[in-house]
């Protein structure tokens, strides 16, 4: 039983129309099937957040997301975030400057994640940071200079 | 993950019906249900997606206690302004669980049938003993590497730890589970392993959880979730515990307290002892450590999880000295 | 004759513009990280794309029996079915020290099995899904056989004595027995995980006889010279691609049998394939740093002078493949001492053959005396911190060389003045706040340089921008950065100018990233490049009828800015790409290596794709090892037995830093991976199955944003020019060896509970 079917998804604002079976998650769409690679895939299986994007404008996992759940649904990847002449949004710019990043890895879902922290007002204490970012492992280990730059960012919001 | 048809249910009528067909499975926030497909545990042949379903998750707190919505979100339970403030236990039993993405996605009702983490159990390709998946075919768990398994309301057939946080709070204020027409208090949806391992709900065949209602409590009011871990977040708990008191107006007497603890047993498990133990004495320190020592009354361990009946009362202990203020 | 001024700076991390080595430049590979146009190796889109998957060994020792095949066959979408019986045998190939293989046939799907998780099958198909399910059709079944589990394994035995890791001197043993002061015991790590967040994986592509492969890779052309013998094909058909790399911390420098699947099953489909390993596929799919065992005994006189060192080490490995974890590396030369003795073995179990982990050998090491000397510490009473000063090594104690260089002794002051370590309270369990006991520990740590060679082309383009090329990798490094500010500062142009590109086999060579050489070594070769490349620009200017400079006969030209100007600022000031139209060149290109000048064809061959270097880090006369101490404090819920770290202050001696933005980086993660492996990581073995169970990211705990506080690095090094061409030492794997200790040393001040097992779970403190 093989069961395609045509779904359509808005991504980053785009309308794109795929013939999948039901089975496909969100990550592998995006990666697979659209090109969309900024989103990553580390685990495959909840536990890392490499995959994180926002549906609806909230933070969710790529990866236990079905394609076909979110048909219907706003979807922004790190390919979406800045703005189209290329300027760079608040928290990328941040990331850069702190150094709050190095295999570059896990940094599309760190990214992703801390725009959501910040929106949903988990920003608020460098504990408050670290406790709300902790969906999101990175190997390189750098916490420290996530932390610093979502700071930054919070504060470049807030002003 | 095996094919599978999918359906999205346009009402809970529907769902219901649809997912009483053989093979059919209800899909919500999906945290638990794709990963357990990704693993080759969950088989299902169809997925019946209600998570667009309308209607179905408001969060109502009033002056006899909160209603949810099965499929309110647990971050929109968690940062809830209601439920901080009558049931601050829930709220941090949420919010100290799995991490803020799989919050935005998993549903209450979803979290009430999360299953257990025991390894042996999520590897069917490695081990084909167990009873929870496979009735019969043994516990490849006993023996082997228990850190993370049970050391309550175990049994022969299987020593799998539930995980959960937010049901061991509920099951500590008495909530309620709804499934359509019928409740069952949340103590009596959980089942124990006993024989049956793989039976881990008192749910029927073609029924949905529709809601949780909480009884409004002092208690409640005044309440913690204490959770203890390896690692500072996004980690199941060592041990864990939810806890509720009311004082008398003396400010010192236990008049009421709830006692649930998490991370050491099959189901969420309410401390009744210790309450027993506690209710009507003056809140101090050692009567408050020698009563949590019943905690873990009838404890087994299995070896590298001894440790679970060490913890336990200490957590127990220190969060009811944490809610009476006195810690 | 100079025909131009060198402008480069030799001077400590605080030096220099951004556009200059020692500056503080922002990753130039970051805009493409932060915004998800980096492409990694395993994302390149390509038509026809087929997807494999592994199907792995469930018994730990055996032969395969029989693989039913039929129903994976069957199912949708599937192109192939890999057995052992089915994939065509290829050729071994030679080991990374290059030693000639066995004439014998290897197959990467093995029929006997040594390790449960082995690849015995694998599956392909048009879409990943379809591969995944057609997976878990295939049934394998054994002829099992018993096996050892691990170190632990009754039937392990004492191992197999390595004589090369043997050191001696002075009458050990003897002097030990005659100590006043005498301190015994054993110290145990775990077997841990790299788990970069990348998983390991490629596309495989076949033209004809020509194979290109796209996989994260630490040595391109290590790589491919394997893929190149197992194929048996020129080394010149095999293009290596690995533009980013998503973590590998040792993990990723050797092609593997999962590679061989990959590319036999483009091979026999004419499709390009790719296979990447499931995250639990990781803990099994190549080996992780060993588990180890220690026994270090201290001789030592009433005042906590070290009289004598006794070690005893053991590390695991697999049964069909041999890892020594070195285990006396620090033992030997952190401390001096007249009497010496270290020996080692390794004990084969039925695991996949270990493999380099950050800092592989100093790390265990370091945990055994850096623990053992704090144990000293308090038998005689004495402060940690004095006793290692007490202690010092003025010189290799084993080389009997002196140091190229070491910071160490101002680490200590450095990293002891700003933690606060003055105010330490000196007796155990003394410091508190509430439930929660506060303990502060210090260790040290050190890491050899290692040097070998490399190469790089520089090139300028018409318009005067530059392009480097390398086949070096940046897996976060910041090799794309610090290239690049070489590149800017040799040439004396913007580093905005230079375009660095790397991660491809076709450019010129390099060899292994690891062991912290790289940045070493390619820093030397663009430097040489450059250099090169500047000699011929400022030799048509000066000497290029066309060029504005002709008439002024000068003797040499300085570049800056990419400007061009005589020295003394007469005559004209043209920017290259001026330069370049007024002589008619489309492009200048330079080659610069660090290869010695009669090098042939065939050493350079051996220097990039084998590990087979003669360049030993005591070389001549000087021992060359970069140095750290951390200090640490801990805090020990008294009722839980949680250690959560609250301060990290750590000085580091890496010797002059390229970009010190990056290495404070670089050290803060090996920090932080320390961490993980004093609290969090720690294989656990089913010995009935022989298998890890907790092969995950859920159950294989590292540390999250919560588990780190702030961390306070110092450079504390100087320019070692004995070290490295620019004075540079190592940077990445030097930061993680010593924070375990240091962290145990810390819980050991908090809770009076010496713990010598990682990792320093609650268990092991209520």
């Amino acid at each position: 039983m093989t069961s395609q079917t045509t779904i359509h998804l808005t991504i980053n604002g785009h309308d794109h129309s795929l013939e999948i079976e039901p089975r496909v998650t969100l990550l592998d769409a995006l990666r697979d099937r659209l090109d969309l690679t900024g989103t990553k895939k580390g685990c495959d299986q909840g536990q890392c957040g490499a995959c994180t994007v926002h549906v609806d404008g909230e933070r969710v996992l790529a990866c236990l997301t079905l394609a076909a759940q979110v048909e219907g649904r706003a979807i922004t990847t790190i390919e979406g975030l800045a703005q189209e002449d290329g300027t760079l949004h608040v928290v990328q710019a941040a990331f850069l400057q702190q150094d709050a990043f190095q295999c570059g890895y896990c940094t599309p879902g760190q990214i992703m994640s801390a725009v959501a922290c910040i929106r949903e007002g988990h920003a608020g204490s460098d504990e408050e940071i670290r406790e709300y970012m902790a969906g999101n492992l990175c190997r390189c280990g750098a916490y420290p200079h996530i932390v610093a730059a979502v700071r930054q960012a919070a504060l470049e919001v807030a002003s | 993950m095996r094919d599978f048809s999918y359906l999205r249910a346009t009402s809970p009528d529907a769902a219901r019906e649809a997912a009483a067909l053989p093979g059919a499975m209800l899909l919500a926030g999906g945290t638990t249900l794709i990963d357990l497909a990704k693993c080759g545990v969950a088989e299902p042949e169809a997925l019946v997606d209600i998570s667009h379903l309308k209607g179905l998750d408001t969060i109502e707190v009033g002056e006899h206690g909160a209603s949810l919505g099965a499929l309110a979100k647990m971050s929109q339970v968690a940062g809830h302004d209601g439920i901080k403030s009558q049931f601050p236990a829930v709220s941090e039993a949420l919010w100290q669980a799995a991490s803020a993405q799989i919050r935005n996605m998993a549903s209450i009702g979803g979290n009430l049938m999360q299953r257990t983490r025991c390894p042996y159990f999520r590897d069917p390709a490695n081990f084909s003993a167990c009873n929870k998946r496979e009735p019969g075919s043994g516990c490849s768990a006993i023996g082997g590497v228990t850190r993370g398994h049970a050391v309550l309301g175990t049994g022969g057939a299987c020593i799998a730890m539930y995980p959960g946080d937010l049901a061991v709070a509920l099951v500590a204020f008495d909530a309620a589970v709804h499934l359509g027409e019928r409740q069952l208090p949340v103590d009596d949806f959980f089942l124990l392993p006993g024989s049956t391992p793989d039976k881990e709900h008192a749910i029927r065949p073609g029924e949905m959880i529709t809601a949780i209602s909480i009884p409004a409590s002092a208690a409640a009011r005044r309440s913690t979730y204490l959770k203890v871990r390896d690692r500072q977040s996004y980690e199941f708990a060592a041990a864990s515990a939810a806890v509720g008191i009311e004082l008398e107006a003396d400010g010192r007497t236990i008049r009421d307290l709830r006692v649930a603890l998490g991370g050491v047993a099959t189901k969420p498990w309410r401390a009744w002892a210790v309450e027993e133990a506690l209710r009507g004495k003056v809140l101090e320190e050692d009567a408050v450590r020698r009563a949590s020592l019943l905690a873990v009354e009838g404890a087994v361990d299995h070896g590298a999880n001894h440790y679970k009946i060490e913890l336990a009362p200490r957590v127990v202990a220190r969060a009811i000295l944490k809610t009476g203020a006195i810690a | 004759m100079t025909i131009h001024d060198l402008r480069t700076r030799h001077g400590d991390a605080s030096d220099g513009n951004a556009d200059q080595v020692g500056g503080r430049l922002s990753r130039v590979d970051g805009p493409a990280k932060i915004t998800g146009a980096a492409k990694y190796a395993v994302e390149q889109q390509l038509e026809g794309l087929a997807h494999a998957v592994l199907v792995e060994s469930t018994v730990p020792a055996g032969k395969v029996h029989a693989i039913d095949t039929a129903a994976a066959e069957r199912a949708p979408g599937v192109l192939l079915v890999l057995t052992p019986d089915t994939i065509p045998p290829l050729k071994t190939a030679s080991d990374w020290f290059g030693t000639p293989p066995p004439d014998v046939p290897y197959c990467p799907l093995a029929r006997d099995i040594a390790f449960s998780g082995q690849h015995v099958a694998a599956v392909v198909a048009e879409s990943f899904e379809q591969a995944v399910a057609a997976a878990a059709l295939v049934k394998v079944s054994y002829d099992e056989a018993p096996a050892i589990a691990d170190l632990s394994d009754a039937k392990a035995g004492d191992g197999i004595p390595i004589d090369m890791m043997t050191k001696e001197w002075g009458e050990a043993e003897a002097a030990f027995a005659a100590a006043p002061v005498r301190i015994c015991a054993a110290y145990n790590t775990p077997r841990e995980y790299q788990a970069p967040m990348e998983p390991h994986g490629l596309i495989a592509v076949w033209q004809g006889d020509r194979l290109t492969v796209w996989e994260p890779s630490q040595w391109l052309d290590g790589m491919a010279r394997t893929y190149a013998e197992w194929f048996a094909i020129p080394f010149e058909n095999v293009r290596l691609v690995s533009p980013y790399i998503g973590g590998g911390f040792g993990s990723k420098a050797l092609a593997l049998s999962h590679g061989a699947v990959a590319a036999s099953a483009a091979k026999m489909l004419g499709r390009p394939v790719r296979l990447v390993m499931s995250r639990p596929q990781t803990f099994t799919g190549y080996g992780g740093r060993a588990a180890t065992r220690q026994t270090v005994t201290l001789g030592a006189d009433r005042d906590g002078k070290i009289q004598s060192i006794v070690h005893r080490g053991v590390n695991e490995t697999s049964m069909d493949g041999m890892w020594v974890e070195p285990l006396g590396s620090v033992t030997s030369i952190m401390y001096a001492t007249p009497n010496f003795s270290s020996k080692q073995n390794v004990v084969r179990v039925n695991s996949v053959v270990p493999g380099a982990m950050r800092a592989p050998g100093e790390n265990p090491s370091a945990f055994g005396i850096e623990s053992a000397i704090d144990e000293l510490a308090y038998e005689v009473g004495i402060d940690p911190l004095e006793i290692r000063l007490r202690n010092y090594a003025e010189q290799d104690p084993h080389a009997r060389k002196a140091w190229s260089t070491r910071q160490l002794r101002e680490a200590f002051a450095a990293g002891a003045e700003t933690f606060g370590w003055s105010k330490r309270s000196a007796q155990p369990r003394s410091m508190r706040d509430g439930n929660q006991l506060i303990g502060w520990g210090v260790a040290a740590g050190t890491y050899p340089v290692r040097r070998a060679y490399g190469e790089a082309l520089v090139r300028i383009l018409a318009d005067g921008t530059v392009e480097v090329e390398s086949s070096s990798i940046d897996m976060g490094q910041g090799t794309y950065t610090i290239l690049a500010q070489t590149a800017a500062e040799s040439l004396g142009v913007p580093a905005d100018n230079v375009v660095v590109k790397l991660g491809d086999s076709r450019f010129a060579r390099a060899g292994v990233t690891g062991g912290s050489r790289l940045a070493g070594i390619m820093t030397g070769a663009v430097h040489k490049a450059a250099g090169a490349a500047l000699d011929q620009l400022v030799g048509l200017a000066i000497s290029d009828p066309r060029s504005p400079f002709h008439a002024l006969q000068a003797n040499t030209l300085v570049v800056s800015a990419g400007r061009i100007a005589s020295p003394r600022g007469d005559g004209p000031e043209v920017s290259i790409a001026e330069l370049l139209a007024s002589v008619g060149a489309d492009q200048i290109e330079a080659k610069g290596d660090t290869m010695p000048a009669n090098s042939t064809a065939e050493d350079r061959y051996k220097a990039y794709t084998t590990i087979a270097t003669p360049l030993s880090h005591t070389d001549g006369d000087y021992s060359r090892h970069s140095w750290c101490a951390h200090f640490i404090e801990v805090r020990v819920d008294e009722d839980f037995g949680t250690v959560r770290v609250s301060r990290v202050v750590s000085a580091l001696d890496s010797g002059r830093l390229y970009n010190p933005k990056l290495a404070e980086s670089q050290w803060k993660g090996g920090i932080i991976m320390g961490i993980g492996q004093a609290l969090l990581e720690e294989g656990i073995v089913d010995r009935r199955h022989g298998r890890i169970v907790n092969n995950n990211l859920a159950d294989y705990l590292v540390p999250t944003n919560a588990d780190i506080p702030d961390i306070e690095v110092i450079s504390v090094g100087i320019p070692d020019l004995h070290s490295s061409v620019l004075g540079g030492k190592g940077v990445g794997e030097l930061a993680i060896v010593g924070v375990a200790p240091a962290i145990a040393n810390a819980v050991f001040h908090a809770t009076g509970k010496r713990v010598r097992d990682l990792p320093i779970t609650l268990e092991k403190l209520i």
